[in-house]
């Protein structure tokens, strides 16, 4: 019943693909310099920002330091999606059964609107010529746009991505996607998101450079070896479609709807049930192993006007990005231009959410809840916050840095100039005694002080006699320790001595020689734990003939 | 018809375990057992303001905090620049969810007030100058926020819930020239308004 995954032919796709959509979202020309933050990144610049330098992935910092005049904005995914809208509406003049990937990409049946207006070539001009009336016409400014035409999904959006870097579109004749794969570097597989950077590294470290390497192996023995991951991108690399068409149709009480008896004239409202609905689909779907890749959100006001759109994610639509999709849905609905046919002009009255397409869920799904979480997002715009009401070196995070001494092991930096995302890997639990790279020799055997001076407190450490301790050479104590003094005052005024306190207990010295070829930052030091009779614990170090405390155990 | 789905109990307790977002509707944030008897609510109730003291409150603080942010919420220590890292990531505490924040005196109540947007616990130093009349709008803005914050030293002006001292500190493993610090005995003690009675409870603590 269920047929053969390869026997059956990838569908022909057309993807619509606007490099840097967010950036033309938010009203920039390509000859203006600008370029869109998220998460303290560029995540898309004009064709001017390009050519002053700012790459996709820069830090603000260094956007500016290239293009000190750049406009930088941040990310408005709602933005996005609302500009979106008129393209999408004239596309669909075209051709109405299209999905949106997300804003500023398309992808389209090719098949039947081809075959409509006389052949792919045919089907590509016209639609080129709507979308430069429909940006013409919303008023977006010009903008570079990609299309790709070929068998599959993956290898039309690669096509699409390809076509928007020169003039003309890409179409990639039927049967060929195969061999148009073949000569990919295999990290478009992470570009497009299909696969994570780990699995893509990984392929390089073995050697499998192109698209073409990795399907040259076998099915079978890429199952073996990288298990359901590794099927998907030797799937797509062997220009396969994304997935196999779902073969089973969705049940239909997976068609979830909700009829609004008092039709809400708020969207929060909508957007409220919307979650619900979202939730028991996604709920339902999770029951089964399954995942929903291709939603269809429609929406009905009281007076009969509908909004149909079809949504597609390759990774599969969590509830969150369900509800997203109906928000952007709704937003653009409510903001279409007076007099246009489907105007809202009352409240909704009915919310559906159909799955269209569903496929078992093989793990792509980065986690149960996402990569990143809502408290993460929380704190994120939280330290954007406190940088701008303090100062950007006043917001830190600690950043792994190595050293013997507590003060050296972390460096703080500021908070701004690090990618709040990707830092687990960077700072993760350091353990007893070893850094993230592992056993650091000559460290302090855990527990590690609670607090750790920046600036070492000066003071003095004496024996019975009241006479200083000294430390020799060959690491030998002139006495035992017996009394700590904390010293305040500085250099030129000359030390007052604080409280003397007796100490219970001491061990030491541990030498640190540090550095001894480089005669500029050579360092040589003694370490000693200290517990005072009243029973708290410092790090005491001798250096240069002179006692500090460089930590405290409290 | 309902479509009613059961999770097997170890799969609900594992989503339980994982996800930071189901705390949120809770009342308190999750503290290690042994310190579980100082709170009648075995937790730290959001929205309240704690003051630690003595000889090892910052070890306490830290200890407390830990459990939360091992479970995903953020840290902010605010003017609190001598944090001992290693000690933190000792006690469990995910160093990427931590940030360090300084304020100057005047604008200490409004950074505090941004940090409480954002994160779920806060260590914090109270400067001495402020008046009682821009506490008393911390202390409201952090309970709107669900945020519980660990004050070090002196809470000077600011009204705090509680008191926890942690005194009568013992270390175990330094001897008289030999050994090293392995850990310590000592007596915490909860008191304070929102903490009826006085608790108090021995327990051992590294760092």
């Amino acid at each position: 019943m269920v047929p053969a995954r390869s026997a059956e032919p990838p569908p022909r796709i057309v993807s619509i693909w606007f490099p840097d959509w967010p950036v033309t979202a938010a009203g920039f020309g390509a000859d203006v310099t600008a370029a869109v933050m998220g998460a303290n990144r560029v995540i898309a610049r004009t064709a001017a920002a390009a050519a002053e330098g700012v790459v996709i992935g820069h830090r603000r910092r260094q956007a500016q330091r290239r293009c000190p005049h750049a406009t930088l904005v941040d990310r408005d995914i709602d933005r996005d999606a609302r500009e979106f809208e008129p393209v999408v509406r004239g596309i669909a003049e075209l051709s109405p059964r299209l999905d949106v990937v997300e804003p500023g990409w398309i992808s389209l049946l090719a098949r039947g609107p081809a075959r409509y207006f006389g052949g792919d070539q045919a089907l590509v001009d016209r639609l080129s010529e709507q979308l430069i009336e429909a940006i013409t016409a919303a008023g977006t400014p010009a903008t570079a746009v990609g299309i790709g035409v070929a068998d599959g999904r993956f290898a039309s959006s690669v096509a699409a991505r390809l076509a928007a870097r020169r003039v003309d579109a890409l179409i990639v004749e039927p049967g060929a996607s195969p061999t148009f794969c073949a000569d990919l570097p295999i990290g478009w597989l992470q570009t497009l998101g299909e696969c994570n950077a780990e699995l893509i590294e990984l392929f390089g470290r073995l050697g499998l450079r192109r698209l073409g390497d990795l399907a040259a192996l076998s099915a079978t023995d890429v199952l073996g070896r990288f298990g359901h991951p590794g099927v998907h991108a030797h799937r797509l690399a062997s220009g396969a479609d994304v997935r196999p068409t779902s073969t089973t149709d969705p049940a239909p009480e997976r068609r979830l709807d909700h009829v609004l008896d008092a039709p809400a004239a708020q969207s929060s409202a909508v957007v409220f049930i919307a979650k619900q609905l979202a939730d028991e689909l996604a709920g339902t779907l999770a029951a089964d192993g399954r995942v929903c890749t291709r939603l269809v959100v429609v929406l009905e006001s009281e007076h009969g006007e509908r909004s149909e759109r079809s949504w597609y994610r390759s990774a599969g639509l969590s509830a969150a990005a369900m509800v997203e999709r109906v928000r952007w849905q709704l937003d653009a609905w409510i903001n279409l231009p007076r007099g246009s046919d489907q105007e809202l002009t009352g409240g909704v009255a009915l919310v559906r959410l159909v799955p269209d397409e569903v496929r078992a869920d093989d793990g792509m799904q980065l986690g149960l809840w996402g990569g990143q979480s809502e408290a993460d997002r929380q704190a994120a715009r939280a330290i954007a916050r406190l940088t701008t009401l303090t100062s950007d070196d006043a917001v830190t995070v600690p950043v792994w840095h190595g050293g013997r001494l507590p003060a050296d092991r972390y460096r703080w930096v500021p908070a701004a100039m690090v990618d709040l995302d990707g830092r687990a890997r960077a700072v993760s639990g350091a353990g007893t005694g070893s850094g993230p790279t592992g056993p650091w020799p000559g460290t302090l055997p855990s527990p590690s002080p609670a607090t750790v001076f920046t600036e070492p407190h000066p003071a003095e450490l004496l024996d019975e006699h009241g006479e200083a301790v000294r430390v020799s050479a060959r690491s030998m104590l002139s006495g035992r320790p017996a009394i700590l003094l904390l010293l305040t005052g500085d250099e030129a005024t000359g030390w007052q001595r604080g409280r003397p306190r007796r100490i219970a207990a001491w061990a030491g010295p541990w030498p640190i020689e540090e550095r001894w070829w480089e005669p500029g930052r050579q360092r040589r030091l003694a370490r000693f734990q200290v517990v005072t009779d009243d029973g708290d614990g410092f790090l005491v170090v001798a250096e240069h003939r002179r006692w500090w405390i460089s930590a405290r155990y409290d | 018809m309902e479509l009613a789905v059961e999770l097997p109990s170890e799969l609900s307790a594992l989503a339980e375990r994982v996800a930071p977002l189901a705390l949120a509707g809770e009342r308190t944030l999750p503290v290690a057992a042994a310190f579980a008897e100082l709170f009648p609510e075995r937790g730290l109730v959001r929205g309240r303001t704690l003051a630690c003291a003595g000889q090892a409150a910052t070890s306490l603080a830290l200890a407390l905090a830990a459990p939360a942010v091992a479970a995903g919420s953020w840290l902010a220590t605010i003017d609190v620049p001598t944090i001992g890292l290693d000690a933190a990531s000792e006690f469990g505490i995910p160093l990427e969810r931590v940030v360090a924040v300084r304020a100057e005196a005047a604008r200490w109540p409004d950074v505090v007030a941004a940090a409480a947007d954002g994160f779920d616990l806060l260590i914090a130093r109270v400067p001495a100058e402020l008046s009682p009349s821009a506490m008393r709008k911390v202390a409201t803005r952090l309970r709107q926020r669900d945020v519980v914050m660990l004050v070090l030293g002196d809470p000077g002006a600011l009204s705090c819930d509680g008191v926890l001292d942690a005194d009568d500190v013992e270390w175990v493993g330094l001897g008289n020239g030999h050994g090293h610090l392995q850990h310590r005995r000592l007596v915490v003690e909860a008191s304070g308004r929102r903490l009826h009675g006085r608790r108090r409870c021995r327990l051992a603590l590294p760092g």
